[in-house]
């Protein structure tokens, strides 16, 4: 990869991490690059964001058993 | 192939996130959080709201100030700024959507945080937020069922993760999902068939109804009940261009056959600019038509996106415009000219600052051909009106009668903010230029043109004056037409002479110059006693001439006498020169606008009067000179016997007092014509002269005074009957004339009879001195002298007799007919002929 492409992104992504740390939104620098990709991509934020809060909750899912 | 790899790559990247969100779980786990997790994002493809990245971030600044950390809110701020600045490679692209995204689980964050503590949330939080989540808790797995959003819009899981600040958002989502199940035609395809509308033309669902007779949403269309009002409403607007546009096209295609006038044209030019205001408005909206109504929009998007309402906010203004132009091409369908230009002043009456501003500037545009007419009507006398739109009309008359019936006012055409009596001056003023160029040849009226423009402060050039400036209009008529009177006065009393010729007139035409009337009367009288198709007019012509040599006239004027002579008039077989002699003056251009046929006609008639009454006087004059006591006829009386003489003496008594009594009358009635009729009324004209600002000034007064004059001369219509009285009593005295010149004669003859006699019998009697002579009728014919002379006195007497008779009992009549008479000036003339009342005396004695 390009150098100066590798800087922008690295810096993106420090500025996007520290206003995630302002917000208080709890998500890790790998979180956050993982998120920014699917954003990339197209998906829906609020998706994302909903997963997040899912997942994210303590008491895992119910598990499905037929 | 690349679409499987991109689904790869994203499911690898999806598997990485659970991954890291959930580290601790087993496989199954595992799975089942992926298959969640894959439900989720397969769930909601699409934002809910505009991708807006400034408000975005404008909106997260905006909670974290709201929460108390300003500083945080700063260095956000900052932090967001280097953020946006990057770009290229390996920049994030989706910039908006990472922000979203941080803002969305930081609220989710918070909303968990909170729900712990539900004390601390707000009233929002406990209801909506605070219940549902206790509804998931409970219900945990059920509600994860419903994950699928549907359609009624309440996204059970999701929206519970939305806190107190979304609640709009929430509202504002359903209602964008119900308008979108009733509506199957977007707001922004309306929008612009709306404007599409606005101008005339028919859109795809918005077309116009021929029977309504107006834009109409289509019936096919489904839209809310609301939506189809509110597209009539804001198409009103269409109705009212359209009627004003096909005015404007109508008017342009009429053009070439010159029945739209030119203030016509100014009007639909003027309506054609407010067009052009209009066209550009509507340009910049469908600029704006184009960017996407953003359905439920936060409130920092003010941007420039165009809905019905915003559409219907924007035309508010535009409407009461149309509205106005509408009203006017209404009302001026069927009007021209001066009468278009009142009729639009008088919509202008209004109170409302905008309106009147509008009209104001229409107006200006409208009146402006109309005033330049004025203008140029004024100031040069010129009248260029090809489609007959101004209210002075002209017609091409001669010379003389360019005055009086050259132009005139036609109300029909004249607007209403210049009244009558401003019309009428800038009538006269008009008139006395033209006037003044064609009668008088004169140039100096555009000096004064000059002055008057250089007074009132514009220029004689074009354009100088709209409408609005009515004052100014009036100044400058004021000016012109004050200056233009005076000059057109000077030229007429100084190069024409006015005045002398009306005193000329007077003196000849009325018979003031004494001297040359008596002269006249003198040895014309002779001729004119033959029948009249024996006189020759060069003759008398010739006589005139003589006439005037000999008077006083000779002193006056040549350019005057010139113009004086003799007229015969047309007469029948049995006419005698006095009934068809008259004098005639000859008022050349520019004078015969004053003298006319009518007015000499008039004067003719004067003049006849006079001059009949004139041959009245003289003719008793003539007979008191042969009635003169002399020698003769006292030498008659002294010598003659008893009855003859008596008779001779009463006869002759009786032809004298009837001459005193018609000599007092005709003595009274000259004086009074001569001095009470003419000289007043002639020193009453001469004062109004003096005091004239204006040729029609002088022609009122000059009416006035041939008006009196006739009048108080028993003229008038009203004195018809007295006027044929007094006819009879010149006839009357005429033949009293005549039988007294009879009776003398007879007395001359009978004394030459007895003389020749007395100086057959008696020779030698020396006659020296004939009122010596010793006359007797000695004689043998004495007898045969006496009985002729006593027959002769008889018949003599007897027709004086009937003339006396006569003569007292139509006096009586005329006198009594007077004092009924309306003039006053008639009762001085009673007071005069019956000072001593002896004739109303009379009368009551009878």
């Amino acid at each position: 990869m390009d150098p100066e492409v590798a800087r922008t992104a690295r810096e993106s992504l420090d500025l996007a991490f520290h206003m995630s740390n302002i917000l208080d939104t709890g998500l890790d620098r790998h979180t956050l690059s993982i998120l920014i990709a699917l954003c990339q991509q197209g998906i829906n934020p609020e998706a994302l964001a909903a997963v997040i809060k899912e997942l994210g909750r303590e008491p895992p899912p119910k598990p499905v058993v037929p | 192939m690349d679409e499987l790899q991109d689904q790869q790559a994203l499911l690898d990247l999806v598997k990485d996130l659970v991954h890291r969100l959930n580290p601790n779980t087993t496989t199954t786990q595992f799975a089942q959080s992926l298959k969640y997790a894959t439900r989720i994002l397969t769930s909601r493809m699409t934002p809910s709201i505009a991708t807006d990245e400034a408000a975005m971030a404008e909106s997260i600044k905006r909670s974290l100030v709201n929460e108390g950390n300003s500083s945080d809110a700063l260095a956000f701020a900052d932090l967001y700024t280097k953020f946006t600045s990057k770009s290229g490679f390996g920049s994030i692209k989706n910039k908006w959507a990472v922000l979203y995204l941080l803002k969305v689980v930081a609220e989710d964050r918070r909303a968990a945080n909170k729900s712990d503590s539900r004390a601390s949330s707000g009233l929002f939080a406990s209801t909506v937020c605070g219940g549902l989540p206790v509804v998931f808790d409970e219900k945990s797995s059920g509600a994860k069922k419903t994950l699928d959003r549907s359609r009624s819009g309440s996204n059970g899981v999701l929206l519970v993760s939305k806190d107190s600040e979304n609640l709009w958002e929430i509202a504002a989502r359903e209602y964008v999902d119900l308008v979108r199940e009733e509506s199957e035609v977007s707001e922004g395809v309306l929008v612009r068939d709306v404007l599409y509308a606005c101008q005339g033309i028919d859109g795809k669902y918005v077309k116009f109804d021929k029977n309504y007779d107006g834009y109409v949403l289509l019936d096919s269309v489904k839209v809310p009940r609301a939506t189809r009002v509110m597209v009539r409403k804001v198409c009103e607007l269409g109705w009212l261009f359209r009627k004003v546009r096909g005015h404007v096209s109508e008017s342009m295609d009429r053009f070439p056959a010159e029945d739209v006038g030119t203030i016509g044209q100014a009007f639909c030019a003027a309506l054609q600019d407010e067009l052009s205001e209009y066209y550009k408005l509507l340009a910049v909206l469908e600029a704006q038509a184009n960017n996407p109504i953003p359905m439920v929009s936060e409130a920092g998007n003010s941007g420039n996106y165009l809905s019905l309402r915003r559409l219907a906010v924007w035309f508010a203004e535009p409407v009461v415009k149309m509205r106005l132009m509408a009203v006017l091409v209404d009302s001026c369908k069927v009007l021209r000219g001066g009468a278009m230009a009142g009729a639009i002043h008088m919509h202008a009456q209004h109170g409302d600052p905008l309106v009147q501003e509008f009209m104001r500037c229409l107006l200006r545009r409208v009146c402006s051909p109309l005033f330049e007419v004025v203008r140029s009507w004024v100031l040069e006398g010129e009248l260029d009106d090809i489609f007959g739109e101004f209210f002075i009309l002209g017609q091409p008359v001669k010379a003389e009668s360019l005055w009086r019936e050259g132009y005139r006012l036609h109300d029909g055409m004249l607007p209403s903010f210049i009244s009558q009596s401003l019309a009428q001056r800038i009538l006269r003023t008009g008139k006395s230029i033209n006037f003044l160029r064609v009668c008088c040849e004169d140039q100096g009226w555009a000096v004064a043109a000059e002055e008057a423009a250089a007074a009132v402060g514009t220029t004689t050039k074009r354009y100088g004056l709209g409408y609005g400036e009515t004052d100014a209009l009036e100044a400058l008529i004021a000016e012109a037409a004050k200056r233009i009177d005076k000059h057109l006065m000077d030229v007429m009393y100084k190069q024409y002479k006015f005045k002398d010729h009306c005193l000329a007139i007077k003196r000849y035409l009325l018979l003031g110059q004494g001297d040359f009337v008596q002269y006249l009367m003198d040895i014309v009288g002779p001729e004119l006693s033959e029948p009249a198709n024996t006189i020759s007019s060069f003759k008398l012509a010739g006589l005139l001439e003589s006439a005037i040599r000999s008077s006083n006239a000779q002193y006056d004027d040549a350019d005057i006498l010139d113009r004086l002579k003799v007229k015969m008039m047309p007469h029948g077989t049995g006419d005698r020169g006095w009934d068809v002699f008259s004098l005639e003056y000859d008022a050349r251009v520019p004078l015969n606008t004053v003298f006319t046929e009518s007015v000499m006609g008039r004067y003719l008639r004067i003049f006849n009067f006079l001059w009949k009454f004139r041959r009245v006087e003289h003719s008793l004059i003539g007979a008191w000179k042969t009635m003169k006591p002399n020698r003769i006829t006292s030498n008659f009386l002294t010598k003659q016997e008893g009855s003859i003489k008596f008779q001779f003496v009463s006869t002759l008594r009786r032809c004298q007092v009837l001459w005193v009594e018609m000599n007092h009358f005709v003595t009274n009635l000259q004086y009074y014509i001569m001095f009470e009729v003419l000289e007043v009324s002639w020193a009453n004209f001469v004062d109004e002269m003096d005091s004239a600002r204006d040729l029609d000034d002088l022609l009122a007064a000059h009416e006035k005074y041939l008006q009196s004059i006739v009048e108080k001369s028993l003229l008038g219509e009203r004195s018809q009957t007295l006027c044929k009285t007094l006819f009879l009593l010149f006839d009357l005295i005429l033949q009293f004339r005549s039988h007294a010149d009879r009776l003398y004669e007879g007395v001359h003859e009978l004394q030459a009879r007895t003389a020749v006699s007395a100086l057959s019998s008696r020779g030698r009697t020396k006659t020296r001195q004939k009122q010596n002579d010793d006359t007797s009728w000695g004689g043998g014919g004495r007898k045969a002298l006496t009985k002729l002379a006593g027959e002769f006195l008889q018949t003599i007497g007897q027709d004086l007799e009937n003339i006396s008779k006569e003569y007292s009992s139509t006096l009586e009549g005329f006198i009594g007919q007077l004092p009924m008479q309306q003039h006053v000036d008639l009762k001085f003339l009673v007071f005069r002929l019956d000072f001593t009342e002896f004739y109303s005396r009379l009368r009551l004695g009878k």
